[in-house]
């Protein structure tokens, strides 16, 4: 297929999301003529649409204001007839009922299990940072050399040193709002302030800090820490800034917030389309990476279709001097998999010629523990950002030798997460039910429905504990052979598990959230949903108790940086096999480390196109 | 953060109550007839009772979204509803008392619809009384559909809990940090 003769590009980059969005405004800027290919929808020109469609569900769920439409009737759309689809939360439900988890007609994503990989992602403009919470912390310096503690996983090829001036600059084109006096635990350091002043604690934070001084939680190799809360670094405005609006704590951060006081990139695909030089192609797929008999790149096969369900419109080939894969760390594997250049590349693109066929492989998520408790006073959640402090001087030490590190998020939402309230409790009460475990089963109105349901929902809240998952090779993204979507490219198949370090991390988390819940005097809830798939049997091999895990939404680790052997990409994220192509974003993460991921990609992102405007493209 | 797995609905019971329910329900209100304004205050006084708030914060004086008309429609798309609205018009000025006698109903398709509009002015959505009327379930149960946009806005669950529905602030930044507003400003 010969390259269309549209223009010639000095970068073709695949994915508007975060990684994409930067990499193109960063070119843009310095003058380079930019392609960015986007799967899904542009922004929509109501800019009530995505709203709109949050407001009027049933299910709001992190995917609820975005397309491709999640219901068709009352069943979930058949992921095979969409022409860009994405997974959703509603797709881990137990084999046979609503939602099965393996079943191809529910589920985008082919799982194999052992256990479910919990976690999703959006395909539209901005990606899906669209729908993220906004915390935008650093990684501890020790994040980057775990192999000094355990074998299971590598050392990064680059150190905190190496980071930290594009931590800073990824702060300030996001828009992070934080002290760094807060922020200089465990070797953090900065060299220049944070952009915006920290957001203001909630209630719950203040309660849960006030009960920490002198907690002693034994038998998880943090006997002597000096737990406290620490207020969240978070991409979201304290201040005016960008021209958008100050936080007014709509408490929705995830799925959508109402007036982009939440950094979105969309932010940031604006600026670089204003640059002049960034072209940007909406509901165009990439199907295959062209490589020649040199073996670099020589273009990227796309497809336009017309609608979620649409007719194709277009085929093509665009060419650039350097290729930017931006997919997230399911879909770009899935395209460098799909690539076999008419069968000159069986194995796929970029899957490194020496045999050791890395991509795809490592893929991890941070597995969350959920806790869930009553206050024995108000602490009035449902207010503010939906997270503004956590605590996380518990993410290193040397425990990590034994068992993974977790990093704890307090949540603002009351019960939201756990159990879906404010509603399920409303219709406990109402209703004479017990779904919450807090009804007394006899129905209420009144003045005493309105007593019991403030006394429940005022006392809410909930912790959530990130745990570092280890890198497994044999947790990976493979292509399906039998699942494909509208456009006849097959769905990703996913084969996951939970190693026992992983799990010897869930179980500390259970610990620690009791501990903590019982020295703040609350009274928890933490419970098995049932027939919960993303749960396992602890310890080990026994019957004694059963543990869930959700996803904290973070992919990582399929196509990893490290050295030539064993690794997709270089410390640039550029491509051991084609010195043309560079695949980005949390995919080249060796490790999915104790922070989430946004801010650590913004910071990547950031380096890699400075690297490429100076040294590639000059 | 940890972005993603939230709210998620555990479907068990989920799929199967919410097809019940779209089968027996009586769909959406269509045309509704034109209201008289009487009836619909009615309605509303008697809300008032059921939910533990006041009239003039269900109605107020001055009300641009007049979501009070979109839970009239929905409840009387009900065949119950004309029976359910016969006992507050027996005796308007008590609707304490009609109250009562609808959530302690000897009819068991008034004491649910009753339980439906209740759930209705706090959530914003509606659970037909069938659906209400099913044995206990385990995991949370989905409503049938938002009655409206400015319903899902107006949701008093949130302001019982003395905060705001999830995506609708008209609040001040920082205001997190302080005590709210007692529970008697938002619902007295």
């Amino acid at each position: 297929m010969c390259a269309d003769k549209v223009g010639s590009y000095d970068a073709v980059i695949v994915g508007s999301g975060v990684s994409g969005a930067l990499i193109a405004k960063v070119l843009g800027q310095a003058k380079k003529k930019v392609l960015l290919l986007e799967a899904g929808e542009k922004l929509p020109p109501n800019i009530n649409a995505y709203m709109d469609r949050f407001l009027m569900t049933t299910a709001k769920v992190p995917e609820s204001p975005y397309p491709p439409e999640l219901f068709t009737g009352n069943k979930l759309t058949d992921p095979g007839t969409i022409n860009a689809g994405r997974p959703t939360v509603l797709s881990l439900g137990a084999n046979g009922k609503f939602g099965d988890w393996q079943d191809p007609k529910q589920s985008y994503l082919i799982q194999k299990g052992p256990l479910p990989f919990a976690s999703t992602y959006e395909r539209l403009n901005g990606g899906t940072c669209r729908h993220w919470l906004g915390t935008s912390l650093r990684f501890v310096p020790r994040d980057f050399e775990m192999n000094k503690y355990a074998d299971s996983f590598p050392n990064w090829p680059i150190g905190y040193a190496d980071l930290e001036r594009w931590y800073g600059d990824a702060e300030r084109e996001i828009g992070v709002a934080a002290d760094a006096e807060d922020q200089n635990y465990l070797g953090i350091t900065f060299s220049r302030p944070y952009p915006m002043p920290k957001i203001p604690p909630s209630r719950v934070d203040m309660a849960v800090d006030k009960a920490l001084p002198g907690l002693k939680i034994p038998g998880i190799g943090l006997d002597d820490l000096d737990w406290k809360v620490s207020n969240t670094p978070a991409a979201r405005n304290s201040q005016p800034y960008q021209e958008r609006r100050v936080c007014a704590g709509n408490t929705n951060c995830i799925p959508i917030c109402p007036i982009q006081a939440k950094y979105d990139p969309s932010v940031t695909l604006a600026d670089a389309t204003r640059t002049g030089n960034v072209e940007i192609w909406y509901r165009c797929v990439a199907s295959n990476v062209a490589v020649d008999g040199s073996g670099r790149v020589s273009g990227i096969d796309y497809i336009v279709y017309d609608g979620d369900t649409g007719p194709v419109v277009r085929r093509g080939r665009v060419s650039a001097k350097v290729y930017i894969l931006a997919g997230n760390a399911i879909e770009t594997p899935r395209l460098l998999l799909m690539s076999k250049n008419e069968g000159r590349t069986p194995r796929g693109v970029a899957n490194r010629r020496d045999g050791s066929g890395v991509i795809g492989k490592y893929l991890m998520d941070h597995p969350l523990y959920l806790a869930w408790a009553l206050a024995p006073e108000p602490v009035w959640g449902y207010r503010g950002p939906l997270s503004t402090g956590g605590i996380e001087v518990c993410r290193d030490g040397d425990f990590r030798k034994d068992r993974a590190a977790f990093r704890i998020e307090i949540g603002n939402e009351g019960w939201n997460f756990p159990i879906q309230d404010p509603d399920t409790t409303t219709v406990d009460l109402v209703n004479g039910w017990n779904v919450s475990k807090t009804g007394s089963g006899e129905p209420l109105f009144g003045a005493a429905l309105v007593k019991e349901l403030n006394d429940k929902l005022s006392r809410q809240f909930r912790l959530g504990f990130l745990i570092e998952q280890t890198p497994d090779a044999t947790n990976a993204v493979t292509l399906s052979s039998t699942a494909k979507d509208r456009l006849g490219l097959p769905r990703p198949e996913i084969t996951y598990d939970l190693s026992d370090y992983t799990k010897r991390g869930l179980a500390a988390a259970k610990t620690a959230a009791s501990a903590i819940f019982k020295a703040m005097n609350a009274q928890e809830f933490t419970g098995l949903h049932p027939d919960n798939p993303s749960s396992f049997f602890w310890p080990s091999g026994q019957k004694k108790e059963r543990i869930e895990y959700f996803g904290a939404g973070h992919i990582v680790g399929t196509h990893r940086m490290g050295p030539r052997a064993d690794s997709a990409v270089d410390d640039m994220q550029r491509s051991w096999d084609h010195d043309n192509l560079y695949l980005v974003g949390s995919g080249s993460f060796p490790t999915v480390a104790t922070g989430n991921p946004t801010l650590t990609i913004a910071a990547l992102c950031l380096r890699t196109a400075d690297h490429i405007a100076r040294n590639v493209l000059k | 953060m940890t972005d993603v797995t939230r709210r998620k609905i555990f479907g068990a019971a989920a799929g199967t109550l919410a097809g019940a329910a779209a089968a027996t329900a009586t769909a959406q209100p269509a045309q509704p007839a034109p209201r008289d304004p009487a009836d619909v205050n009615l309605f509303v006084s008697l809300s008032a009772a059921l939910t533990g708030i006041a009239e003039a914060k269900l109605a107020p004086p001055v009300d641009p979204v007049q979501v009070k008309n979109d839970y009239y429609d929905q409840a009387k798309s009900d065949p119950s509803f004309v029976a359910l609205m016969q006992i507050i018009r027996a005796d308007p000025s008590n609707p304490a008392a009609a109250a009562d006698k609808v959530m302690n109903n000897a009819d068991a398709k008034i004491k649910f619809l009753g339980r439906s509009i209740i759930l209705a002015w706090y959530l914003g959505a509606w659970y037909p009384p069938v659906v209400l009327q099913q044995p206990a379930p385990n995991s949370p149960v989905p409503p049938l559909k938002v009655i409206s946009s400015a319903a899902y806005t107006q949701a008093w669950a949130y302001r019982v809990a003395q905060a705001h529905p999830m995506g609708y602030s008209e609040l001040r930044f920082g205001y997190w940090s302080d005590e709210p507003l007692r529970l008697t400003d938002f619902v007295a």
